[in-house]
Parts: C-alpha cells; sequence; structure tokens
C-alpha cells in the first residue's frame, strides 16, 4: 500500500502547531539576546525586550491603522476598476491592445521609488500622492492578470455563448468576468502583499499620518520596540485582508469540485 | 409541467448558394478551401443529417450556419436574412448543442438551462420556469442545483440540450452532439432530442460522422465530400427500413470514393 493512504486526511483548518512553536521559539532567542546584548557590545535599544514591545503594542494609534487600511483598500478597489475596465477595453480592442500593452509594461517596470519621488515632485496633496502611487504600482498587475486570464478562457465557452448571441455586455458580463474570478482573487492577495508594502513607503517618505509615518517617527526617536510593534501591525493588517479575500473567494468559488 | 411550444409562424427556410469558405493559415499564408461552391436547400421543419469525413467541412459548415463565419462568397440565408450579416436578428431563433455539452462550470444545471433566456431579457420568473420545464422534461428535476462536476456525461449533455431547446429556437443544430456518449445514452439521448425537435416544429440541423445516426434520425441525409462538395442529397423515405443496411453501404462508397455512388440514382 501507498505510504499516503496510511496518512491521515490533513483537516482544512489545521492548527499551525508547527508555526507557533517556530514563533515561540524565535520569541524566546529574542528575549535571551536582549538580555545578552549588552554583553555583546550591541546598544540595548537595538533588541527591545518583548515586554518593551508589547508595551509599544499597547499604546498604538488606532486611527494610523485605520488611516493606513482605508489608503490600502480604496486604492485596491481604484486599481482593481480601473485594470479591469482597461483590460475589457483592450479584450475587446485589438488596436488598443497593441497601443496600451507596451505602456503597461513601462509602467511595471518603473520602481516604486521612483514613483514615490514623482508623487512628491507633482502632486501638492498626501492623499493624491500615496492614491497615485498606490494605482500605478497595483493597476498594471490587476489589468495584465485580467486580460491573461480573458484570453485563457477556452474557445468552445467562447464558441458557445457566441452561439446564443449575447450583448458585448453579456458576453462579459455572463462568460469572461465569471471564468476569470479565480485569476482575480490571485491577483487580489498579490496586490494586497504589494499595496501594504508600498503605502508603508510612501506614507513614510510623505505624509504625516498612518503606520508608515508612525515607522518614520520609532526611527527618529530610535525605538526599536516601536517600529517592532509597527510591523507586527502591518504583518497582522496582510493576514486580515487575505483572510478575507480567502472567505469572500471561498464562498464565490463553491462550484469547484 | 410540461413545455408547450410557443405557437409561431414556423421556421424559415434555408437557403445555399454557391457558399464557398477559405481560410488563410496563420503560419503559412496558404489558403485553404474549406467549403467550395455548396447549393443547398433546407425546408422548414426539415430534420437534416450532415455526414463527411473528418476535414469534409462540416464544421465550418457550422460554424457559418450559427453566424461565427462569413461566406466568404455566396450566399447563405435563413428566410430573407444571413446569420452572420443580420447576427443579433438571430438571438433565441437559432440553438446549438455541441460535441462537448459546453456547461458554465460555475452555474448549476437551472443557470446553464436558463443561460440563453437570460441573453433574450426574458423575465426571471418565466426564465426559471421554462428551465425547469425543460429540465424536468429531460429527465433532471432532481438535479437542477446540481453543478456541472456532479452531473454524469449523458445528464450534462442533457442540460445542454434542455439549454438549446429552452429559446424554443427556429432553427436547431447539434454538432456531433452524441459521439462522445456511450452507445446506449446516445441512442436515448438522440431519440429525445428528436423528438423534441419535431414537437417544437424546429428546423435541425444534426452534423455527424456516423452513419447509424445519420440514417436513424434525419428526413435527408447530406453527404459532403472533401472541401465540403455535395456528394448526396438523400431523402430517407425513398429508402424502406429494409434496405437501410444498403443505404449504408451506398453512402459508406459515395464517401470512400468522394464521388456519388451510382446505386443512389436507383432508389
Amino acid at each position: 500500500m501507498a505510504s499516503n493512504e496510511l496518512r491521515e486526511p490533513v483537516p482544512s483548518f489545521a492548527f499551525p502547531r508547527q508555526t507557533l512553536v517556530s514563533l515561540l521559539v524565535f520569541a524566546a532567542g529574542w528575549e535571551v539576546l536582549s538580555y545578552l546584548a549588552p554583553y555583546l557590545g550591541i546598544p540595548p535599544f537595538a533588541i527591545p525586550s518583548l515586554v518593551k514591545i508589547a508595551k509599544s503594542i499597547t499604546v498604538i494609534t488606532p486611527i494610523d491603522i485605520v488611516v493606513t487600511l482605508a489608503r490600502v483598500i480604496g486604492a485596491l478597489i481604484a486599481s482593481f476598476v480601473i485594470g479591469l475596465t482597461l483590460a475589457m477595453a483592450m479584450y475587446r480592442s485589438k488596436t488598443l491592445d497593441e497601443y496600451l500593452h507596451p505602456m503597461i509594461r513601462i509602467l511595471m517596470a518603473v520602481p516604486v521609488v521612483s514613483w514615490i519621488l514623482f508623487a512628491v515632485l507633482w502632486f501638492p496633496g498626501v492623499e493624491f500622492r500615496i492614491g497615485f502611487v498606490l494605482v500605478v504600482v497595483c493597476g498594471p498587475v490587476f489589468l495584465i492578470d485580467t486580460i491573461d486570464a480573458m484570453r485563457s478562457v477556452p474557445r468552445e465557452l467562447r464558441h458557445m455563448l457566441q452561439s446564443f448571441r449575447p450583448t458585448t455586455w453579456q458576453f462579459f458580463v455572463k462568460l469572461m468576468l465569471p471564468a476569470i474570478v479565480p485569476t482575480i482573487f490571485t491577483s487580489w492577495k498579490v496586490n494586497i502583499s504589494l499595496a501594504i508594502r508600498v503605502v508603508t513607503i510612501a506614507e513614510l517618505v510623505g505624509a504625516v499620518t498612518g503606520i508608515g509615518h508612525q515607522l518614520s517617527v520609532a526611527q527618529e526617536l530610535f525605538s526599536v520596540a516601536d517600529v517592532f510593534a509597527w510591523t507586527i501591525v502591518l504583518v497582522a493588517l496582510l493576514f486580515l485582508l487575505e483572510g478575507v479575500v480567502a472567505r469572500v473567494e471561498a464562498r464565490l468559488l463553491r462550484w469547484r469540485p | 409541467m410540461t413545455v408547450a411550444p410557443e405557437p409561431k409562424g414556423g421556421p424559415p427556410p434555408i437557403e445555399v448558394r454557391g457558399l464557398r469558405k477559405v481560410f488563410r493559415q496563420t503560419t503559412s499564408g496558404q489558403s485553404v478551401v474549406a467549403i467550395d461552391r455548396l447549393d443547398l436547400t433546407i425546408a422548414p421543419r426539415e430534420v437534416v443529417a450532415i455526414v463527411g469525413q473528418t476535414g469534409c467541412g462540416k464544421s465550418t459548415f457550422f460554424d457559418l450556419m450559427i453566424g461565427l463565419e462569413a461566406p466568404s462568397e455566396g450566399t447563405l440565408r435563413i428566410g430573407d436574412k444571413s446569420p452572420h450579416a443580420d447576427f443579433d436578428h438571430f438571438r433565441g431563433k437559432i440553438a446549438t448543442v455541441f460535441q462537448q455539452d459546453r456547461l458554465l462550470p460555475w452555474r448549476s444545471a437551472l443557470d446553464n438551462a436558463k443561460l440563453p433566456l437570460e441573453l433574450i431579457g426574458l423575465p426571471e420568473d418565466e426564465q426559471r420556469e421554462r428551465a425547469l420545464a425543460w429540465l424536468n422534461r429531460l429527465g433532471l428535476g432532481q438535479f437542477t442545483n446540481a453543478f456541472p462536476h456532479e452531473l454524469s456525461g449523458g445528464m450534462r449533455q442533457r442540460v445542454a440540450i434542455a439549454r438549446a431547446f429552452s429559446v424554443q429556437p427556429d432553427i436547431m443544430l447539434a454538432d456531433e452532439a452524441f459521439g462522445h456518449l456511450d452507445e446506449v445514452t446516445a441512442a436515448e439521448l438522440r431519440d429525445t432530442f428528436l423528438a423534441l425537435a419535431r414537437e417544437s416544429g424546429s428546423t435541425a440541423i444534426l452534423i455527424t460522422h456516423q452513419l447509424e445516426e445519420a440514417i436513424g434520425v434525419g428526413d435527408r441525409i447530406i453527404v459532403f465530400g472533401k472541401s465540403a462538395k455535395l456528394l448526396a442529397d438523400i431523402h430517407v423515405a425513398n429508402w424502406p427500413k429494409e434496405q437501410y443496411a444498403l443505404l449504408r453501404e451506398v453512402i459508406q462508397a459515395t464517401l470512400q470514393n468522394n464521388a456519388p455512388d451510382p446505386r443512389l440514382t436507383q432508389a
């Protein structure tokens, strides 16, 4: 009998015991290092104790979390709408595709830092700057993912629907959009992670609110505990958003075998 | 609930004159003649089987009938309209059953059967009622909420048939719709399909490469030779049932020689 057949089925939401163990080992190692730091010639502020980090977490300002979250969600929605609309237009028009595709590729090749500098130089408003950077970074990812997915919809299904003579709108709503839902979710997951990283840098450089700004303040105060605390918040935010997307995905894709 | 065909004026005749379809191969740039000077008339409510070997242009003819391809030369008219040039005119008037079921995997059986009704813009209640009636008619009353992957191949093809009939089309096309099923299921579905086509008063065109299917199905059998030239146009009623074996032999010989068999004229 193959060894696979002897294995217990893995529960879909198994408690991550290994994850917990590795985190505990890391925390214990960190704590030991924080006590040993002075003896190792490391400045004490560089490796704060877990208690100090916990204290920093308790004084975190929720408004900065809300601001960053709102910027991320708002920009992702705008990027998705723009990316999807352009993808639909490019799918319909070969000419538009031929003109836009090279531009999109160039946009995607520009480093995030360059976009942030452009935004600071071009636009006066902080919110617009951050929104611009997020949309210009995440929008092309949505666009390329969705247009590639549309082109991968099986010819047989396109042919079937066309034989019933749909309007252009019906063609997208009844076939293309439902067919690319799995890709859309993958794209959202990639872009959430990207947006969290980009918004942090953008806020760090040019904002007076948000988690990125608080990281900048923590750096000025040489407070590694605060940097740690805000980083934990960022990671938690990423997991939270990914969790929400995964729940919606599971619901919308329940038809999958 | 049963499905009563809606009263209608009847399907228009299909006229094919000098039809030619040439494709240009993307890689070599060479032209390939898929259909060459085809002349054909199909009367309203006729059930016609089109047979031919692989590559004879049957599927191209099917695409031209649906209107997804334009003729290179000649005309194909349904009534006084062209299925390609007057594409929207035929919304809800032509329906198709394909070789594979081509169900949308994210839609339940009911939602798949409703699809063409959504496209023609029927009210939601009526869509549901009609689709349910056709699914019941095809023996799928217990499976209306099942997704395609939860159904057998035969059941999925039944949903595809329900989807096609739900719009009560003037013209029903079937492209080797039963060829991939086992013999028993295929025969059963073919009979159901024909009964429904005759009952609903649609003109039915079945493309097949199986001679038994063609003989068992059609009022007429149209035999396509290579490059979709018309080799034979056989009225099955002219052949007594006891001569079906001979008919099969004659069609086979016609296909093999790519020329009408002399015995055809004796019928």
